[in-house]
């Protein structure tokens, strides 16, 4: 079942053409890793689908309703998550704060802290602490929780390796493919070990567009194809 | 009329670090003056802080709120009510005062200030400005069609504190070396009000955690759903009401004119604590405030006691504070980095 | 082209006129404006009277004018607000008042007053040094609370210090050039020094011949002087903006980072504009106290200078230079014909005079007609004046003459101007003649 489906979309961002016609799906039930160089667009598509950068042609549907025109927040509040590069944690409010701010509803926060807690006990140890005092493992495993407890259908995830050291990034693939029983995501990921072992189909973008695409079994680091694709 | 009368400096220096009761009457008075900036800027602040707005007509809210309050405390006969009909009385009009501000703010951002959240900070600035010349004049207009104060809008509208401010608050009382006032009194409690309700609304509210976290990452804040358009006319109305309230204290303060040019009296000061303090910090107005209070009172002192005699100095004292900070640390006492940043 | 005798006339003229012909039909228009003026109020009354200022009217429109375009030489072009710019125009003005009554250091007294006006414009300049220094290495929300809080601060000085006003009179009713008593009369002349027909002075009681012609009225010779050197002063700062110092002015407002980047010192750049914004400033500051002789602190320190040309900018289009200053005939002609300020006419005077007297004496809810017109009008422009300038920031906030280019396509309504009559013209030179 098709969750999520770009169709011919065109994002700008300012002068620049971005996204030349992105057409993508994601289904209800799998992971899907958006590969690339940098600057070729994959940000911008996650940006796309938010509305924070909105398209300007195209159409991004999610659950059988059209995304493009929407605000950001009722976006997520159909149950798409966003955990972006860089983390971008409320530096000066504390762990349970951030978890709390994710939480749809007031009556649903302790549930979700609760969830918080259970998939990631040392954000319990740290809960009173400010986000920004944490590591940048912790910080990515705050970033994962916000978007679990935030009811969502849908996560988008942005580079979550990025500037971790490996046994973060092991812990960081471990917590995501936990996550990724319950919740379909749409990955991108320059680690391309990481993003195939996550992931049950990929794309390659370059330059605003989509090149390839393929299921990752059978597919692996090492593939030459890929490779080329990814190189700078 | 500048007179500097430099060979009573030191003597006077002197004579006041030697006598606790002078000491204690400055920073009483410091405390008070302090209090009434904090209600002058807290409105600014959180809406400079969550909205990146600076709100020029928040001097024009203030002015409305102390001749509302005026007319109220006039209307209500509080004059010749006893001590606590009137204290219940100015606590009615404060409410009164604040929702009415409060709509009026809602009214002017959903139907002004919305538009232009997508355009450069420059027409927000523009947008207020020209709301607050319009606000200005409308009130002069009112006063004289009403013939308020004979329609003189440049005069203190002093007849609403006269005939209704219980005497009780403007009477001193001693304790031990300390003296105060009941209406320093009355200041002071509500800057310690103002403050922990606001702390209370920011950090103790889901709200307050909507607008905290707008502050940092508004996109970020978006993304999880927070419907930051709402938590910005929130905003705006906690900040105009406030503002109102501001005005409210002030009317009962003789130290201050209630008439028109109290907008403009009043948003220098504010813009001066707000950046100070650290655009968009809240605790950093706060001590910002205080600050400036002492300052302001040590620059009663040195008037009153002819070391300088210059009216209006208070002015020129509050606007070099800006220029050292400016100077020094040009981001404020609280400020975070990238604050204001905008061209 | 060729008179009767078969000369030709040099061709250079009609490139000229071709080129700034927009330029040169404003200024024609400007120059005819006090000889319309009566004939238009001789045939039309009370309707022309309604909308059209006096000669007199337009001397301060034009100072003020001036002092909205070198607001808009630095708010405009680079980006950065001078909230405070009232100051410079008040440096000007004080300077030229107090330079001749011998209070300012170093300056004697009765000084001639191009001399004058070109010290004080200096002055400013190094005043807006001072303050840029300080202020510019901020962001521009700063600059412009900084600029606001001195303009604040000379306001409450100049309205204190009893320095200014010798003897005994409260500084806050202002000063007046002449004053002292061992100082003459302030007769200030503008115009090319030595040469009789070029120069004249300027005053209610000023002369009433130039170049030759006699005007019979001191206003009309002071109106064509002020409005020269306002000419002039635009001129200069054209040429400017157009310089490739002014081609940087504008990279620093579209995106200071990305200009900073490729090398330029954007420092040195925002503080050479200031500096200059300010000269202009205070030059018209000073040609406002050419005629009027006399200056006090809410009509030259005060904050308000400084929003009127902020608002004249929007409603003539912030960084077009020309905009703000007809954005303040706008403003100026809005404010006279709601609320009978300056003199001028306007429409309460037309109402009381045409509407019916029952119409006016109508009772609604206690109030008649008339009265609630002089209430809701009568001084009350600046009413007016910021609700029609909040609704050209909400929707027309490029102002009129960035709306004009923007529909033809064009930098400069004047080149457009000029390419079209020369294209025309051309074609028509080109026909084989009969």
């Amino acid at each position: 079942m098709t969750l999520l489906e770009l169709d011919g979309v065109h994002t700008y961002y300012g002068e620049s053409h971005i996204l030349q016609g992105v057409d993508l799906e994601v289904g209800d039930d799998e992971v899907v890793a958006l590969l690339g160089r940098n600057g070729v667009g994959k940000t911008t598509t996650l940006r796309s689908i938010l509305q924070l950068t909105p398209p300007a042609e195209g159409s991004i549907r999610f659950k059988g309703d059209e995304l493009v025109g929407k605000d950001t927040y009722e976006i997520a509040e159909a149950g798409i998550g966003w955990i972006p590069e860089e983390r971008r944690m409320f530096g000066r409010l504390s762990v349970e704060e951030n978890l709390r701010a994710a939480v749809p509803t007031a009556a649903a926060v302790a549930e979700g802290l609760e969830l918080a807690y259970e998939t990631f006990p040392i954000l319990e140890e740290r809960a009173g602490q400010r986000a920004g005092d944490l590591s940048g493992g912790q910080q990515q495993m705050l970033a994962i929780a916000r978007g679990l407890v935030g009811q969502n259908e849908l996560l988008l995830v942005d580079e979550p390796s990025e500037g971790l050291a490996p046994k973060i990034v092991t812990d960081v693939g471990e917590a995501l493919l936990s996550a990724s029983a319950s919740v379909p995501i749409l990955l991108i990921e320059q680690k391309l070990g990481l993003a195939l072992d996550l992931a049950d189909r990929y794309y390659v973008m370059d330059h605003g567009e989509i090149i390839d695409q393929g299921e990752t079994a059978g597919v692996t680091a090492e593939d030459e194809k890929l490779r080329r694709y990814l190189s700078a | 009329m500048i007179d500097l009368a430099a060979p009573l400096v030191i003597g006077d220096i002197a004579d006041l670090l030697t006598s606790p009761g002078e000491m204690s009457r400055i920073v009483i008075e410091g405390l008070a003056k302090g209090s009434l900036y904090l209600m002058i800027s807290a409105g600014l602040t959180l809406i400079f802080g969550l909205m990146d707005v600076i709100n020029f007509a928040h001097g024009a809210f203030t002015m409305y709120g102390a001749y509302i309050a005026g007319a109220a405390l006039l209307g209500l006969g509080v004059g010749s009510m006893g001590f606590l009909g009137s204290m219940g009385s100015i606590f009615v009009v404060m409410l009164f005062v604040f929702l009415l501000l409060a709509a009026l703010g809602v009214v002017f951002e959903v139907a002004l200030i919305r538009k232009l959240y997508e355009y450069p900070p420059i027409f927000m600035i523009l947008l207020t400005f020209g709301f607050a010349i319009t606000l200005e004049e409308l009130m002069r207009m009112v006063v004289e069609f009403g013939d308020i104060n004979n329609g003189q809008w440049q005069i203190d509208w002093a007849t609403p504190r006269i005939e209704s401010v219980p005497t009780e608050l403007a009477s001193t009382t001693e304790i031990g070396f300390l003296s105060f006032s009941g209406l320093q009194l009355l200041q002071i409690a509500f800057g310690v009000l103002t403050f922990v309700g606001i702390w209370a609304f920011l950090n103790r509210t889901r709200y307050g955690l909507f607008v905290r976290a707008g502050v940092e990452d508004e996109e970020m804040a978006k993304a999880l759903g927070i419907n930051i358009n709402r938590t910005f006319t929130a905003v705006f109305a906690v900040g105009s009401g406030l503002a109102g309230i501001a005005g409210v204290m002030l009317a009962l303060d003789p130290l201050w004119a209630v008439n028109v040019p109290l907008a403009l009296a009043v948003l220098l000061p504010a813009f001066v604590i707000v950046i100070v303090g650290g655009l968009g910090s809240f605790t950093g107005t706060a001590v910002a405030s205080l600050l400036v209070g002492m300052i302001d009172a040590l620059g009663t002192w040195a008037f009153q006691t002819g070391v300088i005699t210059f009216t209006d100095l208070d002015q020129l004292m509050i606007f070099g504070i800006l220029v050292v900070m400016l100077i020094l640390r040009p981001r404020g006492l609280f400020g975070v980095e990238g604050q204001g940043d905008h061209g | 082209m060729s008179t009767e005798n078969g000369e030709r006339v040099p061709a250079w003229i009609g490139q000229y006129l071709r080129d700034h012909l927009l330029l040169v039909v404003i200024v024609a228009m400007f120059v005819a404006y006090p000889f319309l003026y009566g004939f238009l109020t001789n045939q039309f009354g009370i309707a022309a009277a309604m909308i059209l200022p006096e000669t007199r009217t337009m001397l301060t429109i034009m100072a003020l004018g001036l002092f909205a375009m070198s607001f808009d030489f630095v708010s405009g072009y680079t980006g950065y607000l001078s909230f405070g710019h009232a100051a410079f125009f008040g440096i000007g003005a004080y300077f030229v008042v107090m330079g001749f009554n011998g209070q300012v250091p170093l300056v004697p007294a009765e000084l001639p007053f191009m001399v004058l006006l070109v010290l004080g414009g200096l002055v400013a300049a190094v005043a807006a040094l001072l303050i840029g220094l300080i202020s510019f290495r901020l962001s521009g929300v700063y600059f412009a609370m900084i600029t606001l809080g001195i303009s604040e601060v000379l306001y409450v000085v100049s309205n204190n210090w009893d320095y200014i006003t010798p003897g005994s009179s409260d500084p806050s009713d202002g000063v007046a050039a002449g004053a002292p008593s061992d100082v003459g009369f302030f007769e200030p002349v503008i115009g090319i020094p030595f040469v009789d027909p070029l120069n004249a002075m300027v005053g209610p009681f000023g002369d009433e011949t130039l170049l030759g012609f006699d005007f019979g009225d001191p206003q009309i010779v002071s109106y064509f002087l002020i409005g020269a050197v306002v000419l002039l002063c635009y001129l200069a700062m054209k040429r400017i903006i157009h310089s490739p110092f002014g081609k940087v002015m504008i990279a620093i407002r579209e995106n200071e980072e990305r200009a900073r980047a490729i090398g330029y010192n954007t420092f040195r750049y925002k503080m050479g504009a200031f500096m200059i914004s300010a000269f202009f400033g205070a030059i018209a500051g000073g040609l406002l106290v050419a005629y009027v002789g006399t200056i006090d602190p809410q009509n030259s320190f005060f904050f308000l200078v400084t929003g009127f040309a902020l608002v004249a900018a929007i409603i003539g289009g912030l960084g077009t230079l020309a905009g703000p200053f007809f954005g303040y005939i706008f403003l100026e002609g809005v404010q006279e014909f709601l609320a009978r300020e300056g003199g001028g006419g306007g429409l309460q005077p037309f109402l009381e005079q045409t509407l019916p007297g029952g119409v006016l004496e109508l009772n609604l809810g206690g109030l008649t007609v008339n009265e609630a017109l002089n209430s809701f009008m009568t001084g009350h422009g600046e009413f007016y004046a910021g609700i029609i300038f909040v609704l050209f920031v909400l929707y027309i906030p490029i102002g009129l003459l960035g709306t004009l280019r923007q529909r033809l396509g064009t930098e400069s309504v004047a080149k457009y101007i000029s390419r079209r009559v020369t294209a025309r013209f051309d074609s028509a030179e080109s026909q084989p003649a009969d």
